[in-house]
């Protein structure tokens, strides 16, 4: 893990996760079957967690040794408020896809059923619960963790440079206080047995590793990540995973290929809403394959191919904020088109342009902003921040 | 994950398509209503008790624990829902057995209610087989997978003890549903789970989709008759489909 200069592996990989989450959030597509989670016990969000951890933890922790914990924990919570004005967005959507198809859906046969949801029988509590994060429907649960995480960086990062052992152990604490009894976690409306659906006391545990990670790597490097046996331990685990998790993933489609581990044995290690332990183990080990094996001037992170992943890790909040949206269009267009594989496949490459685009366009943004100076003296905004 | 049921409804498209193109737009509804895509359920695990006791003579309990889709109110009442249907199709085919369809679902259950049901009122039927439709309520108020997989988990292992032979049932699928109620984890759940514990899914929203796509169930039929028309269809398709899922070769 380097330091000095930005590091173009995590922009290539965060761009990379962005893509696999809204391939995995398209409906049925085929290409979620080629994605992290049928390979690994870790998907494309554990990646993105670890990746924006270690990132915030790099740049605001260089800006809280240069400007002090008032500026640069304001600094973070401009930040907040933008993922904040982003979920708020992606909801009033939501009221407005929802207020458009709710005539439709009463007149259904599934009007009996969707009585289950609560929310449409209050609407005044359900925006309160919207703005307080506590309503999380379909597409709506990955931000509110992440504005909590994001909330909490400028606290343990201003005590990162005197306990960071107390961190360290709090936080793996917590976690795994999480693990053992899952009812310690944050109250979802509508209640009463609502909790969210990425806890953050668990997933809080992966993003302030990450965090640590980069605010350390600004500083020196840590020499036991160098050491042969980590490196091996890592293949090792990632090796057995993959193995036990492609024939799991084959026994789906060819019954004759067993299973290697039953599913029963590893559910309890997998849980997505608390962060299981197959899943952290998962996404470290492939962190340190990586941070090994690829080097921060690798050939490949120059060519042209490696630019697309690359611009939109660079404006992660935007592109990931994108996705969502793009993932509940192609719901839509799928639901009034139907059409099999090549129109999944058609909607992946369509979704996946468009996220291209917009972050070309704000590169193009950014750099025509430097070019007439009017960026000096703001917050970037060529995001890369957390 | 998704593979197989993945591949299956690539084939039935292909199938599908096919079909329409062979039988001329005139033949082709007709053909297809009720039909099921080819290889529906090809890999899911069989039901050798069921089937042997559908062959006999004796008294056969199917139990059944669902939501309002299974109780067919959208139909107008139980008599039109897919397990009276089912009941019907099955007394058709084995006149010999004394087939008895019980149908114990309740508007908005969860699986955890369902799940404490299995001791209370599923036992004392003794039943050979109970068909357990869920996932709507999870998925509808997104409460999260891992709740609706331990009480299914629990509700299996206690029927699989009496030697009860164990169906789930996905939700139903709507056109219009998809873009608010986000229903991959849930029906992933139930693909996983019946892997693990080797139990067929009947994967009712794979097939409804099949069908609305066929274009021979208009699911979105807005006048207050025709709609009911349309489900109580759907629950005869259904219906049947399960007998022909139960007594697979």
């Amino acid at each position: 893990v380097s330091d000095g200069g930005r590091d173009l592996r995590l922009d290539f990989f965060r761009g990379l996760a962005l893509f696999s989450i809204f391939l995995d959030h398209v409906p049925g597509n085929v290409l979620a079957q080629f994605t992290l989670q049928s390979l690994m016990f870790a998907d494309a969000a554990e990646v993105f967690i670890l990746i924006s951890g270690y990132t915030a933890g790099m740049v605001y922790g260089r800006a809280m040794a240069r400007q002090g914990f008032l500026v640069s924990g304001v600094r973070i919570g401009y930040r907040v408020w933008q993922l904040y004005v982003a979920h708020v967005f992606l909801f009033v959507m939501f009221i407005a896809l929802m207020a458009y198809t709710v005539e439709t859906l009463n007149k259904s046969l599934y009007a009996e059923e969707l009585l289950a949801a609560d929310f449409l029988s209050e609407p005044a509590m359900t925006v309160m619960k919207a703005l307080t994060l506590q309503f999380q429907p379909a597409f709506m649960d990955i931000l509110p963790l992440y504005i909590v995480l994001l909330g909490a960086l400028p606290f343990v990062l201003a005590m990162y440079p005197r306990w960071p052992w107390v961190v360290l152990v709090a936080s793996t604490g917590l976690w795994l206080a999480v693990q053992i009894n899952p009812r310690i976690a944050l109250p979802a409306y509508p209640g009463p047995d609502r909790l969210w659906y990425f806890n953050p006391l668990g997933w809080q545990a992966l993003f302030f590793l990450g965090a640590w990670l980069g605010w350390r790597g600004t500083r020196e490097a840590l020499p036991w990540l160098q050491r042969r046996w980590l490196l091996g331990a890592a293949a090792a685990f990632a090796l057995v995973a993959f193995v036990i998790r492609l024939s799991g993933t084959l026994h789906d489609t060819f019954s004759w290929i067993p299973a290697l581990v039953s599913g029963k044995v590893l559910w309890p290690f997998l849980s997505k809403t608390d962060l299981g332990l197959l899943r952290v183990v998962s996404v470290l080990a492939m962190a340190v394959l990586v941070a090994r094996l690829i080097p921060p001037g690798a050939d490949f992170l120059g060519r042209r191919l490696a630019r697309p992943f690359i611009i939109c890790g660079r404006h992660s909040l935007h592109i990931f904020c994108l996705g969502i949206l793009l993932a509940v269009v192609s719901h839509l267009v799928l639901g009034e088109l139907f059409g099999g594989v090549l129109m999944q496949l058609a909607i992946s490459v369509v979704g996946i342009a468009i996220m291209i685009a917009v972050a070309e366009l704000m590169e193009w943004f950014a750099a025509a902003q430097v070019a007439t100076g009017r960026a000096s003296g703001r917050a970037p905004i060529a995001g890369g921040e957390g | 994950v998704r593979a197989r049921t993945e591949r299956a409804r690539a084939v039935a498209w292909l199938a599908a398509t096919s079909l329409v193109i062979a039988a001329g737009p005139a033949g082709a509804s007709a053909e297809l209503v009720c039909a099921t895509p080819e290889g529906f359920a090809a890999y899911e695990a069989p039901l050798p008790r069921t089937a042997r006791a559908l062959a006999g003579s004796g008294e056969v309990v199917v139990a059944v624990l669902g939501g309002s889709s299974t109780l067919g109110t959208a139909a107008g009442g139980p008599d039109l829902a897919w397990p009276a249907r089912l009941g019907a199709a099955l007394s058709a085919r084995f006149p010999a057995a004394r087939i008895k369809v019980v149908n114990l679902s309740t508007p908005r259950q969860t699986a955890r209610e369902a799940a404490d049901r299995v001791r209370r009122d599923v036992a004392p039927l003794r039943p050979i087989l109970v068909i357990w439709e869920t996932g709507t309520v999870e998925a509808v108020r997104g409460s999260g997978v891992e709740g609706l997989r331990e009480a299914l988990q629990e509700g299996i292992d206690a029927l699989r003890a009496t030697g009860t032979e164990v169906v789930l049932m996905s939700p139903q699928f709507s056109r219009d549903t998809d873009a608010m109620i986000n229903f991959t984890p849930y029906l992933t759940t139930l693909r996983e789970l019946a892997d693990a514990n080797d139990v067929p899914v009947f994967h009712r929203y794979g097939l409804m989709r099949h069908w609305a796509e066929a274009g021979v169930l208009d699911l979105r039929a807005k006048e207050t008759d025709k709609r009911r028309k349309v489900a109580a269809k759907l629950y005869d398709c259904l219906g049947r489909a399960m007998a022909n899922f139960l007594t697979r070769p």
